[in-house]
């Protein structure tokens, strides 16, 4: 993963910071977390925002592939059929996605 | 009154470990019963024996330590070695799934499709909230450096502030990481790519819980003045740990998420 050629002097000023023991470690370090780390969280959060709006609801074609939705053993919850985080809108069952809307 | 002519510390008889060794009894034994006889009563009991344990025994080290003073520079060292080994035997823990996802995704067999990830897998866009989650844990780091330095320097204000924007950020992730696991298209029985999936960043998520807990411990005692500028070696430790987790993370997203993508 290459890395943005601000990210690595950065890295370098971050290196030297965290070595010396004088005075202002701790302002280096928290102008760092406001002016790089908290804004490129913001950045991330912003990008991952519109991606997910722009890609469609609709769950992908049901195939009844027999490498997927395993069953050896059912789980020892509910029906032993829902995985733990079961999704009945985008996890379909071995017999195909439950529910009226596919 | 009692005088040790050596720095060490020769720690009191303590129930604990008798009590940690039955918790874990409890819980394996627990879940087996919970997996074939539908009872999760001893389980329960295991977790709950579990818990209490942990309470008191950190509690007593922490009043050893802080409160006692047993923890002089040789014993402190001895700690710092146990948490080192600590996170190394953990580390390795985690090179068996990585071993395991790339068993699985560098030849993949005829039977997923010979190809990975495997046919009717539609894996997680790595430049959506995986990269998201990247961002936050590489900012935690940050932060929780940013709270070291003002611990060692005194800045009692900004250690409280940077500590709790570390554990913020570690609860973000795992929100963020728990809606990932929901709206997920694939489940852990979506053959072996739903395994190595859900079992290596499912560990890795309960150790960012674990971290981020371990943490919070940190701003109570921290609050509560237990550190000083000189001697602070909870937070060190729970901050190696976090790095740790962070490093985890780092290689999950670039195998499993990006490369595996």
């Amino acid at each position: 993963m290459a890395m943005s050629p601000a990210a690595t002097v950065a890295r370098r000023a971050l290196a030297a910071a965290s070595q010396g023991s004088h005075e202002g470690g701790a302002r280096t370090w928290k102008i760092l977390s406001f002016v790089l780390a908290l804004p490129g969280v913001g950045v991330c959060m912003a990008n991952a925002y519109m991606k997910m709006q722009a890609h469609s609801h609709d769950p992908p074609e049901f195939v009844p592939y027999p490498h997927l939705r395993i069953r050896t053993k059912p789980w020892p919850w509910g029906d032993g059929n829902h995985s733990l985080f079961h999704n009945a809108h985008t996890n379909a069952l071995p017999t195909g996605y439950e529910g009226p809307h596919h | 009154m009692a005088h040790q002519a050596h720095a060490y510390h020769m720690v009191d008889p303590s129930p604990w470990p008798l009590t940690g060794a039955i918790a874990a009894l409890l819980m394996t034994s627990g879940l087996a019963i919970w997996f074939h006889f539908h009872s999760t009563t001893l389980m329960t009991l295991g977790l709950i024996l579990l818990l209490l344990t942990m309470y008191q025994w950190w509690r007593d080290i922490i009043r050893e330590g802080t409160f006692q003073g047993h923890h002089t520079p040789p014993v402190q060292k001895g700690l710092r070695y146990g948490m080192i080994l600590f996170i190394t035997s953990e580390v390795f823990f985690f090179l068996g799934f990585f071993w395991a996802f790339y068993h699985s995704s560098l030849a993949p067999t005829p039977e997923l499709g010979g190809c990975w990830p495997p046919t009717g897998i539609t894996p997680l866009d790595p430049f959506e909230v995986p990269l998201l989650n990247t961002a936050v844990l590489l900012a935690s780091g940050v932060t929780v450096t940013w709270a070291h330095h003002s611990i060692m320097e005194g800045e009692r204000k900004q250690a409280i502030q940077s500590l709790a924007l570390t554990i913020l950020l570690g609860l973000y992730f795992t929100a963020l990481q728990a809606m990932e696991y929901y709206e997920a298209p694939f489940t852990i029985a979506d053959g072996v790519y739903g395994s190595t999936f859900f079992v290596a960043t499912g560990f890795h998520g309960l150790h960012v819980i674990i971290g981020s807990t371990f943490l919070a411990v940190c701003l109570l005692r921290q609050i509560q003045y237990h550190f000083t500028s000189e001697h602070h070696f909870g937070f060190e430790a729970a901050a190696w740990y976090w790095h740790f987790v962070d490093v985890v993370w780092l290689f999950l997203y670039v195998s499993i998420y990006w490369w595996g993508s």
